[in-house]
């Protein structure tokens, strides 16, 4: 067994679709200020090691990590970087929390930093270099290139999520009305949120069923931002993080699992799975993460959770195949106020990834924001106490989902 | 069985990327318009930095975007040079009717070096150590290519 890790403390920059006043390590450097600010009793000289990562070629500067080395901190450190498309937040943090589980000698600070300066670069061209590892696996079955046009001309990440909307649609018997229902939901959280992008606290659901479609059933007022972003957390012991925090956030489950992706097959080679809303990855990362967290009830267990969700749809399904709703309930949710912030189980509060969205470090503000909320600390703070908190992202080529279960007590040992 | 070479003769998508190079290096390349060399100082170290920086690695400092800034001369020391017969900044078999010198130049007063050609040296008289001098383009537009190179003082 590893050393139990704790959280604490995490940080964000300002969020806006272009910072043309910053490059990028300049931005990083915003978010680091920021996480080590609510720490005062620590500095830079107290980190032990650093893990980094953003999206591959997305802003066409490859190893930006050495280039930001002196910006981080971490010249002269231990420093890795992760990168695993959508995902990349999240497989950033977890690697935070394996470098100090481990229990390596010298190392029980890490600080884990995730970044993306979409602005500087072509998010389509970005996301074809993630499509490339299932384009060449089409290749040696025979199918052209060509074949990848279909998903590109829908708009990239759109082209696929919007198979999992009408999906997801058709199986819980959903309205337009309904998605754009979470967008309201989330936007008007952004609103109070300060480093978020997309803040539209007047927004109503006629506003958004306005918008034209980029692709049925997804229309323009529906989709995530492109922001330019960073955010930072750090790990740490146990022992240390209760000296440099009042309340640490205790990790208590991870995981990170991948099914089969989905939609390129659907183009040619046939796919393992019909239904890109079933999401297996995501039953059994949260069987993973909840186990390892002792949680049996997640329902009743977890006070609150940061869903990763560019599309509203997903939000919906997201919240169902972790467990935290009954399936084909979560709209329902979303109607009678129950995941609103003064809500049973409050989502997405800082206006999630539908209203902020920094692609190679959206899925690490998910239990960044998480874990701020436990401590008290978050841009749109929860009124309640939280005690457990979710954060969950998605990505990878398609199907990857990674979790971090989080609690202000720590792991149980009887499992 | 049979063989299938798969040409791709065109792309399907485009790249095109935009660099912000934010408000430090901007404050560089406005210098450079004006032909000089601005560089900015750590409180802390006292290291000056060409071009200049946000954030100081050695010390971990941040330098503030309204102050610490050094406005330097355009002489410096060649602290390391190569001589190579073949083109820069193009297809690499070509060669060129001289040798070029290319060297890296620390100039006075920064802790830095910066590297660029050498003009007007003939490789017999290059010599590290040695004191040399930018030579601006007639034109400066705010790019690193405003300045040619470095002649010997």
């Amino acid at each position: 067994m590893g050393r139990q890790v704790c959280v604490a403390s995490a940080g964000f920059c300002e969020h806006a679709s272009k910072r043309s006043d910053v490059n990028m390590p300049e931005l990083v450097s915003e978010a680091i200020a920021d996480c080590l600010a609510k720490v005062p009793s620590i500095g830079i000289e107290d980190i032990d090691a650093f893990v980094n990562g953003n999206m591959p070629a997305f802003e066409g500067a490859n190893m930006p990590e050495l280039w930001m080395t002196d910006w981080m901190g971490a010249r002269n450190k231990p420093l890795m970087r992760v990168t695993t498309g959508g995902t990349t937040g999240g497989s950033v943090a977890i690697a935070g929390y394996y470098s100090v589980t481990a229990g390596l000698p010298g190392i029980d600070t890490v600080l884990a930093v995730a970044f993306e300066q979409q602005s500087q670069g072509d998010t389509s061209v970005g996301l074809a270099s993630v499509a490339y590892g299932e384009i060449s696996c089409l290749n040696s079955l025979g199918i052209p290139l060509e074949q990848l046009s279909r998903l590109l001309s829908a708009g990239a990440a759109i082209g696929v999520a919007s198979y999992q909307a009408t999906n997801y649609m058709r199986r819980s018997n959903i309205t337009e009305e309904d998605l754009a229902r979470v967008v309201v939901h989330n936007r008007h959280n952004a609103a109070k949120n300060w480093y978020a992008h997309l803040k539209m606290p007047n927004l109503t659901i006629e506003d958004v069923l306005d918008t034209p479609y980029i692709s049925f059933p997804l229309r323009y007022g529906m989709v995530c931002p492109a922001s330019d972003g960073v955010c930072a957390m750090l790990f740490t012991t146990e022992e240390k993080a209760k000296d440099m925090a009042d309340i640490p956030v205790y990790v208590n489950g991870v995981a990170s699992v991948a099914n089969e992706t989905a939609i390129l097959g659907y183009d040619g080679a046939g796919a393992g799975q019909l239904d890109p809303s079933e999401q297996l990855g995501a039953r059994r990362s949260s069987e993973l993460a909840y186990g390892q967290a002792g949680i049996s009830f997640p329902r009743k267990e977890i006070d609150y959770a940061e869903v990763y969700s560019p599309f509203p749809n997903q939000e919906l399904m997201w919240v169902e195949r972790l467990g935290l709703f009954e399936e084909n309930t979560a709209t329902e949710m979303y109607k009678n106020g129950t995941t609103a912030i003064n809500g049973e189980l409050p989502i997405n509060c800082s206006g999630g990834v539908n209203s902020t969205n920094a692609i190679g470090a959206s899925a690490m503000e998910r239990p960044a924001e998480a874990a701020l909320q436990i401590m008290g600390k978050a841009g749109n703070q929860v009124p309640r106490t939280v005690h457990t908190s979710l954060g969950h992202g998605w990505g990878g080529a398609l199907n990857f989902v990674t979790l971090m279960v989080m609690s202000d007590e720590p792991q149980r040992k009887w499992r | 069985m049979s063989e299938k070479i798969i040409n791709i003769t065109k792309g399907l998508v485009r790249a095109e990327f935009n660099f912000w190079v934010g408000l430090y290096m901007d404050k560089f390349y406005d210098g450079l318009e004006q032909k000089k060399i601005v560089a900015n100082k750590c409180p802390k170290c006292g290291d000056v930095f060409v071009p200049p920086r946000k954030i100081c690695g050695k010390c971990n400092e941040t330098i503030a975007l309204d102050q610490n800034w050094v406005n330097l001369t355009d002489t410096g020391t060649l602290t390391n040079y190569t001589i190579t017969p073949y083109k820069i900044n193009e297809r690499g078999s070509r060669k060129v009717k001289k040798d070029q010198i290319i060297g890296m130049v620390q100039i006075d007063g920064s802790n830095t070096t910066i590297v660029y050609k050498l003009l007007k040296i003939e490789p017999a008289e290059i010599k590290t150590g040695m004191k040399v001098k930018i030579e601006w383009q007639e034109k400066t537009k705010g790019a690193p290519e405003d300045i040619k190179g470095f002649v010997k003082v």
